[in-house]
Formats: C-alpha cells, sequence, structure tokens
C-alpha cells in the first residue's frame, strides 16, 4: 500500500537518479508497485509531491523549533533566526533535492510554484511572530506596513534559499553568515527606529508653527 | 575596559582604544561604499566591483596613514620599517571584531549543533545564552558542567575568509604607501595572514594550549584554565573558567609594589621560558588575555596567536642582546646580514649607517637582560625608546624593507610585555631564563 511517505522518497530517488520528472505518473506508479489511482488519492501531479516535500521541510523545523527548552524566553526576532537556521540544517540533508526542486524553476522575482505550500506555512508562522512582536513591542505597529512585515521575511528566506543553493563554503558557513546578518537588519527595520521619528516630526512641523507658510511653500 | 581610565594611560592602550575608534569610523566608510555601490547596481547591473574596491581601499588607507606616527610608533621602534604597516592589520583585525555584533542565541544553538548534534542544554549542566565577554574573533559564554564552572568560546562564523579577502583587498594600497616592491610586502603580509587564519582554527589552539599550559606548568605564579578537547570542536572551546581581574581593574585596586612585582615576574617568566626554553611564543600579549588571581597569581585565557622561532632567526638575533657581540663590530655585521637588517647590496656608506641605528636600536631593547634586574617603571627608559622610534620612522633611510618576517612578531610580542610591565610599574628579576647563545661562528 503506497503512503505518502513512500510516494514521495520514490519520487525523490526518480529524480536525483534521472535527473528530470517521470514520463507519466502511470510509469511512475507501475514502476513502483502501485496503481495511477492510489498516487492521485495523494497528490494530483508532481509538482504537488514536491509542494508537499518542500512544505514539509517546514512544518518539520517549526515543530522541532518549538520543542527547544529555550524556545519561550525567545524574542521574535531570536524566533526567525531560529527557524531559519533549523530550516537550513534540516535542508542540508536533502540538498541535492532542494537544488534539482529549485533549478528547474523559471527565472522570476515571483516564488518558485514548488514553494507555494511552504510559503503559506511560512506566513502564517511568520504572521504569529509578528503579532507576538508587536504585542511584547518589540516590533513596532505602523499603519500599512505592519501587516507587509511577514512578506519581508518571506523575501529574506526566499533570498537566503537561493544563497545557500550556490553557497560553497565549507559547513555553509556563509549561509549562517547571511541568516544573521540579514535578519537582523530586517528586524531592525521593524522596530522603531529614526525614521519613525523622523516621520513623527516632520507630522509635527506640518501641523504646527506654519512651517510651509515660512518655508515660502 | 572603559574609556575613561584608559585615558589616564598614557601607553598603547590608550591609542588601542583610539586606534579601535578610528577603524569603527573606516567601517562605517566601507559600509557606506557598499551601499553606494549597490544602489548604483540598480540602475547599472553591468557595474563591476572595482570601483568598490578601490572606494574601501582608499578608506582603509585614509586610516592606516592617520594612524601612522602615533599609536604605531611603537611598533615601528624596533620593527623599524615597513613591519608597521602589517602591525596595524593584525590590530585593525583583533580590534575591529570587538566591535562584531554579539551572535544572537539561535546562531550559538545552531553552531552547536553543527559541531556537536546537540544543543548547548544538551551538553552542558548550564548554558548562559548571553556572551559575558568578546574575545578577539569570538564570544565567551558561561557554563556549567558537574558542579565546575566554565568558559565556552564561540567563534564568529566567517571570520576566516574575511581575513584573507580583506588583506587582499588592501594590498595594493599598502605597497603604494610604503612604497615598497609587491615581493617584498608579500613576505610581510603572508606572515600576518598565517598567524591570523591560525587563530581561526580552535581545534589548533586547543592543542597548543594543552601543550603550552603543560610544558609552563612549572612557572611560579601563573596558571592556566584546564581545556576540554572533548567539548571543543573547529568553532568552540570549552575550558575552565577562571575567576579574576583584568590588568585595568587589577591596577584600580591599588596593588602593593610587592604585589606588582610577583605578577610582573610571572609575565617576564612566562614570556622568557617559552622565548628561550621553547622557542615559540605566545604572541598577543594584549592585556585583555591576562587575567589575574585573587591569590595574586598571573592566568593566561588565550593561546591563539603562537609564534615559533627558528633557529635561524633566534641563534642571531638573541646573541646581539645577550653578549657583547655588539662591541665586535664586524661580527654584528655578520649577524644584521643574517637577519636581513643589512642588505647584500647595500654600499659601505648604508652598511655603516644601519650598523650604527641598529647597534643602538638593539641596545635599547637588551636594556632589560643587561642587569640581574629591571625596574619597568622607569619612564626613562620607555621615553628613550619612543623619542628613537619617532625619530626613525621620520627617517627615509627606514622606508624599505628591512629585517627577516619573524621580527613582526617578535617584536609585537616583547613591547607588548615591556609595555604591560611598565603598566604594573614591576620591578623584575630579568636573568630568570637567559637567552641561549652559540658562539657565531
Amino acid at each position: 500500500m503506497a503512503t505518502i511517505k513512500s510516494i514521495q522518497s520514490a519520487y525523490i530517488d526518480y529524480v536525483l537518479t534521472e535527473g528530470h520528472e517521470p514520463k507519466s505518473v502511470y510509469l511512475f506508479a507501475k514502476n513502483n508497485d502501485m496503481t495511477e489511482d492510489e498516487f492521485y488519492r495523494y497528490f494530483g501531479s508532481f509538482e504537488a509531491v514536491e509542494q508537499n516535500i518542500w512544505a514539509e521541510f517546514g512544518k518539520k523545523t517549526i515543530t522541532e523549533i518549538k520543542t527547544q527548552e529555550v524556545w519561550p524566553q525567545y524574542s521574535s526576532r531570536e524566533k526567525a533566526l531560529s527557524f531559519f537556521y533549523s530550516f537550513f540544517e534540516l535542508l542540508k540533508g536533502s540538498r541535492s533535492f532542494a537544488i534539482y526542486s529549485l533549478k528547474k524553476q523559471p527565472r522570476g522575482i515571483s516564488t518558485p510554484r514548488v514553494l507555494d505550500n511552504l510559503k503559506t506555512i511560512f506566513e502564517n508562522f511568520a504572521d504569529e511572530l509578528v503579532r507576538d512582536g508587536i504585542e511584547t513591542g518589540e516590533l513596532t505597529d505602523r499603519k500599512f506596513f505592519s501587516k507587509r512585515y511577514k512578506d519581508g521575511l518571506w523575501m529574506q528566506f526566499g533570498f537566503v534559499l537561493k544563497f545557500w543553493t550556490s553557497d560553497n563554503s565549507a559547513g555553509f558557513e556563509k549561509t549562517d553568515e547571511a541568516i544573521e546578518k540579514g535578519l537582523n537588519v530586517t528586524f531592525d527595520l521593524f522596530q522603531r527606529s529614526p525614521i519613525d521619528n523622523l516621520i513623527d516630526y516632520g507630522k509635527f512641523l506640518a501641523k504646527n508653527g506654519g512651517f510651509k507658510e515660512k518655508m515660502g511653500f | 575596559m572603559s574609556e575613561d581610565n584608559a585615558k589616564e594611560q598614557n601607553s598603547i592602550p590608550t591609542s588601542k582604544v583610539q586606534r579601535s575608534a578610528k577603524f569603527v569610523k573606516t567601517g562605517f566608510k566601507v559600509g557606506g561604499n557598499y551601499i553606494k555601490h549597490y544602489s548604483k547596481k540598480l540602475f547599472n547591473p553591468d557595474l563591476d566591483r572595482t570601483e568598490l574596491n578601490e572606494d574601501n581601499a582608499a578608506d582603509i588607507y585614509e586610516s592606516l596613514s592617520e594612524l601612522k606616527g602615533s599609536a604605531l610608533k611603537v611598533a615601528q621602534m624596533l620593527s623599524m620599517d615597513k613591519n608597521i604597516l602589517p602591525k596595524a592589520y593584525v590590530d585593525k583585525f583583533s580590534q575591529s571584531q570587538y566591535n562584531a555584533p554579539p551572535l544572537s542565541g539561535p546562531l550559538i544553538v545552531q553552531t552547536f549543533k553543527k559541531y556537536f548534534g546537540k544543543s548547548p542544554e544538551q551538553i552542558y549542566d548550564k548554558f548562559n545564552l548571553k556572551s559575558t565577554n568578546a574575545a578577539s574573533i569570538g564570544q565567551v559564554h558561561q557554563a556549567e558542567l558537574n558542579g565546575e564552572k566554565l568558559a565556552v568560546k564561540i567563534q564568529y562564523p566567517g571570520v576566516g575568509d574575511s581575513i584573507s579577502s580583506d588583506l587582499k583587498l588592501v594590498k595594493p594600497f599598502a605597497f603604494r604607501l610604503l612604497g615598497m616592491s609587491e615581493k617584498e610586502l608579500d613576505i610581510y603580509m603572508r606572515e600576518v595572514e598565517e598567524r591570523l587564519l591560525e587563530e581561526t582554527d580552535y581545534e589548533l589552539e586547543v592543542r597548543r594550549s594543552i601543550e603550552f599550559s603543560t610544558a609552563c606548568s612549572g612557572l611560579n605564579n601563573v596558571v592556566f584554565p584546564k581545556y576540554y578537547p572533548q567539548l571543543s570542536s573547529k568553532r568552540i572551546i570549552t575550558m575552565s573558567w577562571l575567576e579574576g581581574q583584568h590588568l585595568r581593574e587589577f591596577l584600580q585596586t591599588n596593588p602593593s609594589q610587592e604585589l606588582r612585582n610577583q605578577i610582573g615576574q610571572a609575565l617576564w617568566d612566562f614570556y622568557n621560558f617559552q622565548q628561550h626554553e621553547l622557542r615559540a611564543v605566545h604572541a598577543d600579549p594584549h592585556p585583555g588575555n591576562f587575567l589575574i588571581t585573587p591569590d595574586g597569581k598571573l592566568g593566561i585565557i588565550d593561546f591563539g596567536c603562537i609564534k615559533e622561532m627558528p633557529e635561524d632567526f633566534y641563534y642571531p638575533f638573541f646573541s646581539l642582546t645577550s653578549t657583547n657581540l655588539l662591541d665586535n663590530k664586524e661580527e654584528t655585521i655578520k649577524a644584521f646580514r643574517k637577519l636581513e637588517m643589512i642588505l647584500p647590496n647595500d654600499t659601505p656608506k648604508q652598511i655603516e649607517f644601519y650598523h650604527g641605528m641598529y647597534k643602538q636600536m638593539i641596545g635599547l631593547f637588551a636594556k632589560p637582560y643587561m642587569s640581574s634586574t629591571f625596574d619597568f617603571s622607569e619612564t626613562a627608559f620607555f621615553d628613550e625608546l619612543y623619542g628613537f622610534g619617532e625619530m626613525v620612522s621620520r627617517m627615509p633611510e627606514f622606508k624599505q624593507a628591512r629585517g627577516v618576517k619573524h621580527f613582526i612578531y617578535v617584536n609585537r610580542t616583547n613591547f607588548g610585555l615591556y609595555n604591560i610591565l611598565h603598566e604594573l610599574q614591576a620591578q623584575v628579576r630579568t636573568d630568570t631564563y637567559k637567552p641561549h647563545v652559540m658562539a657565531v661562528v
């Protein structure tokens, strides 16, 4: 009896040995002693298999980091960092598949389709972090923008993922650096910064003291 | 080390604070250069990095030339040549790293997972995720295992890479600044790069720490932490926690002359035992690498930088300092030639000049060795040193590379030692571990 797991590992094995996806679901099912029907019970297409594999990386990472003893003491920033580090640590074990899966995606700015499910999981997670962060005052609640924080984090994630695929430093140390520096900048921007004060001051001047008239506007 | 008491001192540590400030400034500029580069690149994707590199190097060059003459005076003193430049790098790297932002908790957990497959809580009974100190290229955490207090040093990722790339970046400007050929400069640069890269290898550091602390265990009033190789890796070192004060704090407690002498003596013995018995020396006499324990002993906590002294350097150099060889002009010149302080195609006039200068210089350096005790509180001796260094740094004759590469670290070590002893105002018996000399054939 085929399971999600057995289909996934058979699929990974196939693409990594052959370098391309199976010609058809029929052939794939036949070679793995199952019926097409069994395959379709779990997945609608080969792409769906890949989407599911990626999503599982995400789920597994989140479960793992949340069981860490220090988790409750972490700030939002540290929680995000923890996700990134653990995710890429986990991905290391399936690097060949990850690279295969990402490389065949058309180049573009939009998220590769194989990451669609992962994106949903990531965004839920990020949303939770951002909400917590705003609640504790770690992050600044800004009109319009705070809803976009999670997009910022996803972009950061996409960047690190791309960085990692072409990272050839020992132990992917460069990726660790990219995570540490990148996320720190991102979270610095989410926090109250001089820009907030500047905008605030600007607003004050615009409202008071006839600033406009004096400057001849 | 607060800036306030640094201001009270008038020797090297003051300038160290200033120096690091200088490099922070450079850091900002370099950061700005990257922003400039990437914003330009947004509009012109074909832009290459040449301009960026030039901008960076120019700013680094600028701060180097500002440093020249003030803080580097001491280094110039014995190096007497372009060795000052590598010295600037040595400080740049050790100092600028102090300003690196602390590692985040998750990155620490990640580092442990990578090297041990376990999180720090699984390895130690207690582990403090907040670091207590910055080490030169990493940070130190407190931990506990089986009731013993431990210090765990964790290295910043990517330090090794940035050392090599930064050195490469500055090289073209360095030899323009110094006017020496690339080949000459390379010898010095390689020496510095080698030492700096060794410092990033924590496995090597643990091995050496154990070796050195065992070899030096017979010395009076010197203590070492215990190292745990099974809890150490390429990026992590675990050692027992030494209680104690840093030199600056120790001096603030107004220690008695007797105690200061005791610490000074321990320092002197530690360095001279290594130089003359082990022929390899802890080449980083930075005050931060020492602790003074509550019972008045000297704790040594960092063996990252070790300089080995080959025989063809050791014998000619120390026979100059410890015998009356300097009185014999011909033999002295022979030794200077071996040390490449006098070069094969120097004219007789040049030989005369360099012989005079180097003789004076080595005479100064060797002063503490000449009697059985030496009082390092004597300001006259240090004034003479600085004055001589100042004078030499302005002489065009010393604008070319002279002296074998080993001088860089040997000078740094001995000068660092003299300076710390001066800060301690210690009187020291200097005949405890005498240089070995061979008759010069």
